[in-house]
């Protein structure tokens, strides 16, 4: 909020240094955003926090200054000279249909004013705090409401018919024009004063259009209210009409500050655009002026604040802030707070108080505190493997957002089929769905790169995915995705290295996945040991003109949750032989159709327990063997003992057992 | 055939292998020149070795020994080229300088997302303070993202505008429900199955409807830490704090406490540090008001505690000069392969 140097001298002496002015106010929290200067005057730029209404007017910051300093603050009184003859409730009467909108409303009538320019002090004030001057009348009201924080409205007296003010609830639908010039349309949430032929205004949040005054206006109608925050939020929100009214009425108004306000404008209205004043007040609802006292136990504030301050520096903190010692003794002290500090209503806030009066500065950096082991969880240990596996193979770890269009949404899908959550509001542009799969993000990414001429692009992010279940909030399973430019494969080889790093026991198997957002023949669902892990697959031409890609693309997703549950987060060491090893190369002929996948389980089976390793070395077609649709595939097979040096004849034994039980299962020849 | 003719044969072999081998002078020079000469199936020698039938029997010995030699000597020129290429040394004499100069084999590595190096050094840090890591749902409802957190039906910071709610395409769910708009809500879920004490951190990512330009993004990441004992006061806050940022920018740092409101810590404050030079400002903190404790059945008679959160995305752009958080979620690989 802006105030205005010279205006804060009316209230308070600022002889002080103005750099130290704007450090002691940021420091008791009215935190100095920076200054523009003009010819006469300093517009000080301040954070109000949404506790601290009693700040958004210069009275309450010049109390604060007053406070801060131990200076005197001037609060002004006004002086009404009202007319003896006629009584505004004769003129107008006020009825409250609504008063969990507006539970107070009070109206003052000034007659015979003269509308004009405002005199220069006006003007500049109300430049200096970023308010353009209209005329003498609604200047003065908003001078008065950036005096003392009360929003206030004036009204063209015979632009209203009759002699009610009503103030109700919107009609449905019902038509309101303001005075911005633009028609709304309101709901019942809203708070309107209406007059006989309709609203004249939308409570607390803007006059309308046919009641403003201008030039020709003579008679006027002051209205002071309260209006309750949550409607004036509802209203200011729906409609998109923020104002400096609007913004003071949802954070609370001082209930004893209304009458006030009411009355310094009705003073500065006679001063300066002249009139007649008719004596007392309409009002209408109630006013809650009194505040609950408050207990403090003094030992609570070193137990909050592990500082010790005397009960005589409490108490004297707290009469500083004009609160009213109400009861004490030797452990407590009992307060009223004044109603312009809606904020305090309990122990915990007036500790606050003290703190911050007190000063933040004194509470040391040396406390003792305990000291307590902590520990990484096992997702952190997994993800910390994980990222150290990815670095190695050369991905490069990408953080998208979890909320897509709905095209990336539909386009594919893999977990689940249920209709993915969206939010009532875009995140981003044409962003609404909470996604169902991390890769939909990847390849929008990876599309940005292809745009940016980048190639080689090997992306994965760890994240959360949002699956919607049959009632309550959805599963949030946190998945491993990758997108890259390499192929199946390869991509397929980073999945079995990051499984072997983290539980070299664990067997993968692949089943085809029937998506057509995989190229045919070239899709996957992966199974860990015989439950579904993830998936696995070369895009298909579909989905790659879906998300505009060029260039070729394999994607992976994996769920973490089941590697949690079967990691080995501390390998222990296994009883290694010393002897030799016999490796033995087969090439074995088989069928087109015989997959690697089975015959390794053959192999394995049939190899025994002299079996070290099974390595793949490559599939041949020679050329009499594609016409009967067979391929030669290459393995060899590491063989060794644990307590000998194992014979030829041994080793051949096994590779005999091992041809023939492919043999029998895949009818496979041994190629001599 | 005659043994002479043989011994010739092997003495031009031997001849025009060793000029081969001499002229080699690179490893595929070599290698060409063993498949000639030295070849198992098709090399010369080889080829010489099958005539060796055609020597009459009383010859044979002889022609035996010549091929043997032909052999060794072959051999040895094999041997002496790869040698030579070895040390660099050609039998011309000539020293082809080796040039230490030249680039290094290339190796590349991936690299970690500068949010998540970010995460685990305060991570880290935290965990040397006694603050484990605790995660929880992205999805809540509003007792856990308000009404727990002292954030009632009125306030301001449950506008369905300043929140995203959500819609779900099964409309069986009655409980309103958004994407947390802050990481306290984990703190919730951890004080209402733990009793005290209790030191955590919670990460992850938060969201709140931000227009995204280059200092604001509707998704960040947020730390916050909470510590919940029976004596933990203000003092402790601030110490906590000025251990954290001892640790994450270096000795001398300074820690100040302006006061701030938040519905959930009472009192409240902005945590600034100095640090070359100047007075930045790094998070909210407080202590943990007691209607939080109240509503997770905590009596705040019995215990205190305090809480502080700081985003991620602001400490990483400013350790890492990022001008534009927009940057981080693009996933540029130049930009990532910079950290």
């Amino acid at each position: 909020m802006l105030v205005s140097k010279n205006w804060l001298q009316e209230y308070v002496s600022l002889d002080m240094d103005q750099a130290d002015l704007e450090e002691r106010l940021t420091m008791s929290g009215l935190n100095h955003e920076g200054n523009n200067e003009y010819e006469s005057d300093l517009a000080i730029d301040l954070e109000v926090t949404s506790n601290r209404p009693d700040c958004l007017g210069h009275l309450g910051v010049a109390r604060e200054i007053g406070l801060l300093y131990g200076l005197k603050f001037r609060m002004p009184k006004p002086k009404l000279e009202e007319s003896s003859k006629a009584n505004v409730k004769d003129e107008i009467s006020i009825s409250i249909e609504a008063t969990d909108l507006a539970p107070y409303y009070s109206a003052r009538i000034i007659q015979g004013v003269k509308i004009g320019e405002s005199p220069d002090w006006l003007k500049n004030r109300l430049q200096t705090v970023g308010i353009a001057s209209v005329n003498n009348v609604v200047d003065i009201s908003n001078y008065v409401l950036m005096e003392c924080g009360q929003p206030l409205h004036v009204f063209d007296r015979d632009s209203i018919s009759g002699n009610q003010i009503i103030v109700r609830r919107a009609v449905e639908k019902e038509k309101f024009h303001a005075i911005n010039h633009k028609e709304y349309e309101l709901s019942s949430e809203m708070c309107v004063i209406a007059d006989a032929n309709g609203p004249i205004a939308l409570g607390g949040v803007m006059g309308g259009a046919e009641s403003e005054v201008t030039e020709k206006t003579v008679n006027l109608l002051i209205e002071a209210a309260d209006f309750a925050p949550l409607a004036i939020r509802h209203a200011s929100r729906t409609l998109n009409l923020p104002s400096d009214s609007s913004y003071r009425f949802e954070r609370g108004v001082d209930p004893k500050g209304i009458d006030w306000a009411s009355r310094r404008c009705c003073e500065l209205i006679l001063e300066i655009a002249g009139g007649t004043l008719l004596s007392g007040v309409a009002t209408a609802g109630e006013l809650v002026t009194d505040r609950e006292p408050i207990t403090l136990r003094l030992n609570q504030v070193e137990r909050i604040l592990g500082i010790s301050i005397s009960p005589e520096e409490i108490e004297k903190i707290l009469l500083s802030l004009e609160l009213t010692l109400s009861e004490k003794d030797a452990n407590k002290l009992v307060v009223v707070p004044p109603t312009f500090r809606r904020d305090l209503t309990r122990e915990i806030d007036l500790i606050e108080e003290i703190a911050r009066v007190f000063g933040y500065e004194k509470i040391p950096v040396d406390a003792r505190v305990p000291m307590a082991a902590s520990h990484k969880t096992d997702q952190e240990h997994i993800f910390d493997k994980i990222r150290l596996v990815m670095q190695g193979v050369q991905f490069c770890e990408a953080m998208s957002a979890s909320v897509v269009s709905q095209k990336w949404s539909d386009a594919f899908s893999p977990w689940t089929d249920e209709g993915a959550i969206t939010t009532d509001s875009p995140m981003l542009r044409g962003a609404d769905h909470l996604r169902r799969t991390v890769v939909s993000s990847l390849l929008g990414s990876k599309k940005f790169n292809e745009t940016l001429g980048n190639h080689q692009v090997d992306l994965y992010e760890l994240a959360k995915i949002y699956l919607p279940q049959k009632s309550g909030a959805p599963e949030e399973p946190t998945l491993l995705s990758l997108a890259s430019s390499r192929d199946f494969l390869a991509v397929k080889g980073v999945l079995e290295l990051l499984l072997s790093r983290i539980n070299s026991d664990l067997t993968l198997t692949v089943e085809p996945s029937e998506d057509d957002f995989f190229a045919a023949g070239r899709g996957c669902r992966l199974i860990l040991e015989g439950e579904l892990w993830g998936f696995l697959g070369e895009v298909s031409a579909k989905g790659q003109k879906l998300f505009g890609l060029k260039q070729a693309t394999t994607v992976a997703e994996i769920k973490l949750d089941r590697l949690l549950k079967e990691a080995v987060l501390i390998p222990t060491q296994k009883h290694l032989s010393k002897f030799p090893t016999i490796k033995q190369d087969i090439n074995l002929v088989v069928g087109e159709s015989v997959l690697w996948q089975d015959l390794h389980k053959t192999i394995q089976a049939s190899a025994g327990n002299l079996l070290e390793k099974i390595e793949f070395q490559e599939i041949f077609r020679a050329q009499e063997e594609i016409k009967e649709a067979k391929k030669r595939v290459l393995f060899s097979v590491t063989l060794r003992a644990l307590e000998k040096t194992l014979t030829r004849e041994e080793a051949t034994a096994v590779r005999e057992e091992i041809c023939r039980a492919c043999e029998e299962e895949f009818q496979a020849k041994l190629l001599s | 055939m005659a043994l002479v003719t043989f011994t010739q044969r092997l003495e031009d072999l031997k001849e025009s292998a060793n000029a081969d081998f001499q002229k080699a002078t690179t490893q595929a020079l070599v290698e060409e020149a063993r498949v000639k000469y030295l070849g198992a199936k098709n090399g010369l020698l080889k080829e010489v070795q099958k005539e060796l039938g055609k020597i009459s029997k009383e010859e044979k010995p002889l022609a035996g020994k010549a091929l043997n030699e032909t052999k060794q000597a072959l051999q040895k020129a094999l041997d002496e080229a790869e040698s030579q290429i070895r040390s660099g040394v050609t039998a011309a004499g000539d020293q082809p300088l080796f040039d230490p100069t030249l680039p290094g084999t290339s190796y590349t590595l991936g690299h970690i997302h500068p949010i998540t190096q970010t995460i685990s050094e305060l991570s880290d840090i935290m965990g040397r303070l006694g603050f484990s890591v605790v995660g929880g749902p992205e999805v809540e409802d509003e007792d856990h993202n308000f009404n727990a957190l002292n954030i009632p039906q009125e306030h301001p910071a449950r506008d369905p505008l300043d929140n995203f709610y959500l819609s779900f395409a099964q409309e069986t769910n009655k409980t309103p429900m958004l994407l947390r708009s802050q990481t306290s809500t984990v703190q919730i879920r951890v004080m209402e199955k733990t009793k005290p004490p209790i030191r955590i951190v919670s990460l992850g990512r938060v969201y709140r409807p931000d227009t995204a330009d280059a200092t604001h993004y509707p998704m960040f990441h947020q730390m916050e830490g909470l510590y919940v004992d029976e004596k933990v006061t203000m003092a402790d806050l601030k110490t906590v704090m000025h251990l954290f940022a001892k640790s994450y920018l270096g000795e001398g740092v300074k820690v100040r406490f302006r006061p701030s409101f938040f519905p959930f810590t009472e009192p409240s404050v902005e945590t600034d540090f100095y640090w070359n030079g100047k007075w930045v400002e790094y998070g909210g903190a407080g202590m943990v008001d007691p209607n939080v404790f109240r509503a997770v059945g905590y009596d705040p008679e019995e215990v205190t505690g305090f809480a502080f959160g700081l985003g991620v995305e602001r400490l990483c752009m400013r350790r890492h000069n990022v001008t534009d958080i927009r940057d981080l979620y693009q996933n540029d690989v130049q930009f990532l392969r910079q950290f």
